[in-house]
């Protein structure tokens, strides 16, 4: 039986052949879907963590990331079959205004990787859009990023449009790097990460 | 000396009476003219209006022309998304295959500085050069290779880095190539040093900045000693894991932003030969702090640097929104030494203290006006000498039913930093009538000063009675 934890290393380095091959030998071997899951999100949990400890860098936790999805996308028949669901979805996007995408897609990969439904809005999303996709997709957590000082009141009118709308159970996440703990305060948002491996750390404890 | 030379010796890593300082003002030139960042960076009017402004109110020792690295990928096909308070964003990335067309190199247009806003640039170079070329040395900013190479290929090139590493390696020579005929423009216009901005470095590993980067960014800098200037390292952003490769290119200045500690990158800049610059915090002192967070700021920068080879510089291009006046106290900290043993004094004392102990008068009852003036020492220090015998030279001219008491609080002592803290003072020396603070650092003259009083006791005098 092809051993686990070479496809929990094979996803860490990025290795898509190997990472790939593992999953489809582990599932032709009988292994269930969620062990096999489990061992790339502790994958993906370790990349995350040299990533906050400035071991690793976005191309390490890129390509990591492909791995998981090639792998993912041979998993995925098989997980939905044994009934799987994801943690919980989430909407995520850059605020209105600001055009970066490098940090959100980051948080957006260690999501996906967490076992979250991740729906991507992209930049510049205006606070409507992120109101209307999270009844839309029945989102229960929201990411909001930002890279420009200049955009960060985009970020608390977007905190305004979703309080007002009084959507039950709905946890916004900030982030960014002129984003603070202080600020996160300040426009009332539920939790701030300054990584994105410590954005999966908060979306777990704002959820659990 | 004028403030080009000081810079320009603490740029070759000499010491420097005074530290060097280097504000970047790009799109806040726009802010300080009352003119959006879009028209600015398309006007060389507006561009030289902007620099003459911040040369006027920040005494800067060197300017930027143009802070703004979407130049060079405008000139090669990236579409730009323009902003009113920031630099333009590049939107589209031609050598993309993920998100753009995925051009090669020969599909991307021929580059040269007399396209897109380069002859802009220069004519404000020329100009600002001969109003300004004498006190002040002028910074050509052009992009470094990895983020132009990053504004071409989008974020395909992080993958690619471990997938096709020759193409990335040829782009980077490429935009290598452009960067060194960006700079030989700047320097036959006049510009005084070249500096080479490449802050999405600061995303990569010491060992792919080595295989990428230092290539790259060593032809570049060869070029800009060969034409007779001096080349600066500038990476905005959390470089902490690439500056020891950072310190290991031809470079000869490194320049930081605010999440490194000076002191670290003093150690690994001197024993090379070169100079460093950096690092006041951008957005929780300059932008949201006020001139106390910056005078403060300042001067725990300076002193961590020393005295020698240091450029004291905002860690990355001044916010369009800066508050003037925190850039002002920062110039000021550059330029009077006073103020520079001021904030030293009262920095040391007031993190540690919240002086509980410390119990203003409860001034409307006090039967006498109470005149508190916060000095440094008057024994020690001119200004505030002055301003001490301007308020008992005041109190004498009063009459003696004018019941007046002048206290004067030093600030080398706790208690003096303690009024300093409780009487909310914002500069020193100050005076402070009743409680309430009425002359900060200006000292009035001795009429306004009797009125001021006077006031004080009428108030007084209306509540008693």
């Amino acid at each position: 039986m092809p051993n686990l934890n070479e496809l929990t290393e094979a996803i860490k380095s990025g290795n898509r052949s190997t990472a790939t091959r593992i999953t489809t030998e582990s599932l032709e071997a009988g292994d269930t879907p969620q062990s096999i899951l489990d061992a790339m999100v502790v994958g993906m949990d370790e990349i995350g963590e040299r990533f906050k400890r400035n071991e690793v860098f976005v191309p390490e936790m890129l390509i990591a990331a492909r791995a998981m999805k090639e792998s993912m996308a041979i998993l995925e028949p098989a997980l939905v079959k044994s009934g799987y669901k994801p943690l919980a979805t989430a909407v995520i996007g850059t605020v209105q205004g600001d055009l970066h995408d490098i940090g959100k897609n980051l948080v957006s990969m260690m999501w996906k990787g967490a076992s979250f439904n991740v729906v991507d809005l992209g930049v510049n999303v205006s606070p409507e859009a992120f109101v209307s996709a999270i009844k839309e997709h029945d989102a229960t957590l929201v990411g909001l990023s930002a890279l420009l000082t200049t955009t960060m009141p985009s970020m608390k009118a977007t905190m305004d449009a979703i309080r007002s709308e009084q959507l039950d159970g709905v946890k916004v996440l900030i982030g960014g790097a002129p984003v603070t703990q202080s600020y996160a305060d300040q426009i009332g948002a539920d939790g701030f990460a300054s990584d994105a491996a410590s954005a999966v750390d908060a979306a777990r404890k704002l959820l659990a | 000396m004028t403030g080009k030379e000081v810079l320009l010796r603490a740029l070759s890593g000499q010491t420097t009476t005074r530290p060097a300082w280097l504000p970047y003002v790009g799109v806040h030139g726009a802010s300080l003219i009352d003119v959006t960042a879009k028209e600015y960076l398309q006007s060389a009017d507006l561009i030289v209006q902007g620099l003459t402004k911040a040369n006027e109110l920040y005494q800067p020792d060197g300017l930027p022309i143009v802070f703004d690295l979407q130049m060079e990928a405008e000139v090669l096909g990236c579409e730009l998304k323009w902003a009113d308070k920031t630099p333009p964003s590049v939107v589209s990335h031609p050598m993309s295959l993920m998100e753009g067309p995925g051009k090669a190199l020969s599909d991307l247009p021929d580059f040269s500085v007399e396209k897109g806003r380069f002859p802009i640039a220069l004519e404000a170079l020329d100009r600002i050069k001969k109003q300004l070329g004498e006190q002040v040395a002028l910074y050509g900013l052009l992009t470094g290779p990895f983020t132009l190479t990053l504004h071409l290929m989008g974020n395909d090139v992080f993958m690619n880095m471990y997938d096709t590493p020759d193409h990335v390696l040829a782009v980077m020579d490429y935009c290598s190539e452009i960067a060194c005929d960006v700079a030989t423009a700047y320097v036959e216009h006049g510009a005084d040093v070249v500096a080479v901005v490449d802050p999405m470095t600061s995303q990569i590993s010491p060992e792919h900045f080595t295989q990428f980067v230092t290539p790259a960014v060593n032809k570049l800098f060869d070029h800009i000693r060969s034409l007779g200037s001096k080349g600066s390292m500038f990476v905005c952003g959390d470089a902490t894991r690439n500056l020891e490769v950072m310190a290991e290119t031809h470079c000869d200045n490194i320049a930081i932003d605010e999440q490194i500690p000076l002191d670290k990158i003093r150690d690994l800049a001197l024993p090379r030969n070169k100079s460093f610059g950096g690092n006041l915090k951008l957005t929780t002192v300059l932008m949201m702090g006020n001139e106390m967070d910056a005078r403060q700021n300042a001067i725990n920068c300076i002193d961590a640097a020393g005295d020698r080879g240091f450029i004291l510089a905002p860690g990355c291009d001044l916010p369009f929104d800066v508050k003037p006046e925190n850039i002002q106290a920062v110039a000021q900290m550059v330029h009077d030494t006073y103020q520079r043993d001021i904030a030293r004094t009262t920095g040391s004392v007031s993190e540690t203290d919240s002086f509980d102990d410390i119990i203003l008068p409860d001034y409307t009852n006090e039967s006498a006006v109470i005149v508190d003036v916060v000095t440094l020492d008057s024994e020690g220090c001119a200004p505030c000498q002055y301003m001490f015998k301007a308020t008992m030279d005041a109190r004498n001219r009063l009459n003696d039913d004018c019941q007046v008491i002048v206290r004067e609080h030093k600030i080398t002592t706790r208690e003096g930093v303690g009024m300093l803290v409780k009487l909310a003072v914002p500069n020193l020396p100050s005076i402070c009538i009743d409680g309430q603070c009425k002359f900060a650092s200006i000292i009035p003259d001795t009429a306004v000063l009797v009125e001021a009083i006077l006031d004080a006791a009428k108030q007084k005098q209306e509540l008693t009675s």
